[in-house]
């Protein structure tokens, strides 16, 4: 079991053969597990995965995420979510129940450009992904910086039990929201602050795969400080 | 037309014959369809061919005027052959610059027939590094059910076989034609180009537009008089293993013989 | 395709060919991984005197709609030269050569990308031949299956592609541009390394039946050198010092 936990693979390579059964991003070849991303494999339950370093968003239910308005028709708004699919967010979870195309109009309150905090509601392939904003917490957001990473590091920059992030935070004095698709928005009274934060989340999204990565961020971040 | 939607019932009765190693009309696996070839068809061009393989039919014209030889190749005729699908072959074409389809199934048809060496082009000079014979064959497919590689080829064997080059004399430094008068082509071998489909294990030759339409890929391989490969391309979003393209290797050369026996007749008029 | 002429000594007695190989040697590759900021995956490669540059977008959205399939995701490859890649400029509007190229290469790649789920979108892959020398549009499937991997769009297997060819009488692996000019045939292969199969498959020239085997088997050797280059320029970008 040593041999297939944690190791590094590319498309193509085998990873085990034998009796396991194929889950994320591998597939079954006669008897031969192969990976069919770029990651790192690893066993849970029986089943051999890989863990993709590289890739776009894979919407998952109740997932939090941030996107970007692209267009809207009627009904709906379409939203870049970093995704193989756009995100769609009906009208009806904005305006109510009772919203009428022919009243409510929809760029009254989102228009393209416009960032917005949300939950996956619904994801199946044979549909674009369904957004909902319907919680506190959720909905436009009025102030920030955009950046935007890879979703394989969105584990990294949140850190064991938040340990990263509250790291940059407390040290920048910055509000940092990350979105499980790699979009993330950083807002901040001090401007030194957010050139701080901003400096620092690519600095994880650069050396995610180096070890000890926390204290290089605290030292960055405590050289630098006032 | 490799986009047209088959019915799936059809598909899979295809793929259940085969696995009996059977075919819908009833042929072997490396059975083409019947072939007819009739020439001299376009009395104003100076050579052509009607070929119907199965349903597919393709008319081919040369035309044969003199021309500046390519930079570099002062010393030898030039040999172009294109091939467009025409609207009326298929409801799916449609009219407008060539796609990628056509442009591949002009540029095998070509090379084919250039890498055997058919035409001895060294023998088409009217003065060297000035002016040339250029031989044009144009390809027109008339109608589709599939395979226009080979029915394009055969064709355009056909016309260059039975064609009549003009005779063309230098006077005042200018090609002029002799009337009456016509050169023998120089014809050092007999091209024939053999398609085959791979459908789950098993390979077809000759496919129709129906077994076209559910192949998981395809191979033409022409070879020349010796039975020497002269020219391959693979299409198709799959492929073959290794053993697979020896085997058609193997099929483009028996079944290849059996064609170049069908041309021949044709030769001449 | 080329003048076969016998001016230069393709092939000495000693078994060395004219720019110093050996009969089984593949000229010297290098590939990068993720050398584009935009593009969601991308690939540098030099093989030979050949420079390519690969990117990836996708999969995405496919504009015009009516394109998209609703069964799975399509791909759309362009194969281009720069007007400054070959020694006589070349026009910048794509050629018929470089469009049945680009579907060639698509159909080479077409069998390793999962595309069956990603319905409805499309994956662009564009290949930009900055420089060109024989055997380019092996090359250029090289850099462009790397790409696909770094975009973290998920393949069945790497796709692995050199050439062969015959010169002087004699097989050889990966072919040069003047061994293109003046040589007897050639034969460029994509492999599936893991899998086994073939996904492109040309040949220029006369073999017979025996060297024509000779030939598949010479280039998918070929293949399996360039497939470890491959891996390396992946494991270098995504596993830095922890590879194993």
């Amino acid at each position: 079991m040593d041999d297939i936990q944690r190791k590094y693979v590319i498309p193509g390579d085998v990873i085990t053969t034998g009796p396991y059964r194929a889950e994320e991003n591998v597939h079954l070849f006669g008897d031969k597990i192969i990976a069919t991303a770029v990651g790192v494999s690893e066993v849970f339950d029986s089943g051999v995965r890989v863990i993709p370093l590289t890739g776009r968003y894979l919407p998952r239910i109740d997932d939090f995420v941030i996107g970007i308005v692209k267009s809207h028709t009627s009904l709906s708004w379409e939203l870049d979510i970093n995704s193989c699919y756009a995100g769609i967010l009906p009208a009806s979870d904005v305006f109510g129940r009772d919203f009428d195309p022919k009243v409510d109009q929809l760029t009254s309150r989102l228009k393209t450009g416009d960032l917005v905090a949300a939950r996956i509601a619904n994801s199946d392939r044979s549909r674009d992904p369904l957004i909902t904003v319907s919680d506190r917490d959720l909905g436009k957001i009025e102030e920030g910086e955009l950046i935007k990473l890879s979703p394989s590091k969105v584990p990294r920059l949140i850190g064991k039990r938040g340990s990263m992030i509250q790291t940059i935070e407390n040290a920048t004095k910055a509000i940092i929201t990350i979105g499980q698709n790699g979009y993330v928005v950083v807002s901040s009274e001090d401007p030194d602050g957010l050139l701080k934060a901003l400096d620092a989340i690519k600095m994880v999204e650069e050396q995610a795969h180096v070890p000890n990565l926390t204290e290089k961020i605290q030292e960055m971040l405590g050289s630098n400080s006032e | 037309m490799t986009s047209a939607i088959i019915d799936d019932l059809k598909k899979k009765k295809i793929t259940a014959l085969l696995k009996d190693g059977q075919r819908v009309d009833g042929r072997a696996l490396d059975e083409p369809r019947q072939l007819t070839i009739d020439t001299g068809v376009i009395p104003k061009a100076e050579g052509s061919a009607r070929v119907r393989l199965g349903d597919t039919e393709v008319v081919c014209g040369i035309k044969i005027q003199p021309d500046k030889p390519f930079p570099d190749l002062g010393d030898r005729g030039i040999f172009i052959c294109t091939a467009e699908i025409m609207p009326l072959a298929d409801p799916t074409v449609e009219t407008g610059p060539p796609n990628e389809e056509v442009i591949e199934l002009a540029r095998v048809v070509d090379r084919g027939i250039r890498e055997s060496g058919m035409i001895d082009l060294t023998q088409l000079v009217l003065q060297k590094n000035k002016s040339v014979v250029g031989i044009f064959v144009d390809n027109s497919v008339t109608d589709y059910d599939g395979n226009l590689f080979d029915a394009c080829s055969y064709a355009s064997v056909a016309s260059i076989m039975s064609c009549k080059i003009p005779k063309w004399e230098i006077k005042d430094d200018v090609p002029t034609k002799v009337d009456g008068q016509v050169i023998d082509t120089p014809i050092t071998t007999l091209p024939v180009s053999v398609t085959m489909a791979r459908i789950g294990d098993q390979i077809i030759v000759d496919p129709n537009a129906d077994e076209w339409n559910c192949m998981d890929a395809r191979i033409t391989i022409t070879t020349n008089s010796a039975g020497n490969i002269c020219a391959i391309q693979k299409g198709g979003n799959d492929g073959f293993t290794q053993e697979q393209l020896v085997k058609c290797g193997q099929i483009s050369i028996a079944t290849g013989a059996k064609i170049r026996e069908i041309i021949k007749k044709v030769g001449g008029s | 395709m080329g003048v076969r002429k016998t001016d230069i000594v393709l092939l000495d007695d000693k078994g060395i060919r004219c720019d110093g190989r050996k009969i089984d040697q593949p000229r010297r590759i290098m590939i990068k991984a993720g050398v584009l900021k935009n593009a969601n995956g991308s690939a540098y490669i030099e093989f030979g005197e050949n420079k390519i540059l690969a990117g990836v977008f996708g999969p995405r959205d496919v504009h015009p709609k009516h394109l998209a399939n609703t069964d799975r995701g399509i791909m759309r490859c362009r194969y281009h030269m720069q007007p400054y890649s070959v020694s006589e400029r070349k026009n910048p509007a794509p050629s018929r050569r470089e469009i049945e190229i680009s579907k060639v290469i698509k159909e080479a790649l077409e069998p390793a990308v999962m595309l069956e789920n990603f319905p409805r979108t499309v994956v662009d892959v564009f290949i930009e031949v900055l420089q060109a020398d024989g055997g380019s549009r092996c090359a250029a499937l090289d850099a462009a299956a790397v790409a696909l991997a770094d975009a973290g769009i998920p393949m069945r297997d790497m796709v692995s592609a050199c050439a062969a060819g015959k010169v002087a009488d004699t097989i050889v692996l990966d072919i040069n541009n003047e061994e293109d000019q003046e040589g007897q045939a050639d034969m460029p292969v994509a492999l599936m390394p893991n899998l086994g199969k073939i996904t492109l498959i040309q040949l220029d020239g006369v073999l017979t039946p025996q060297e024509y085997e000779k030939c598949i088997d010479t280039a998918v050797s070929g293949c399996k050198l360039v497939y470890e280059v491959q891996k390396n320029a992946l494991r270098d970008k995504f596993f830095g010092d922890g590879a194993q």
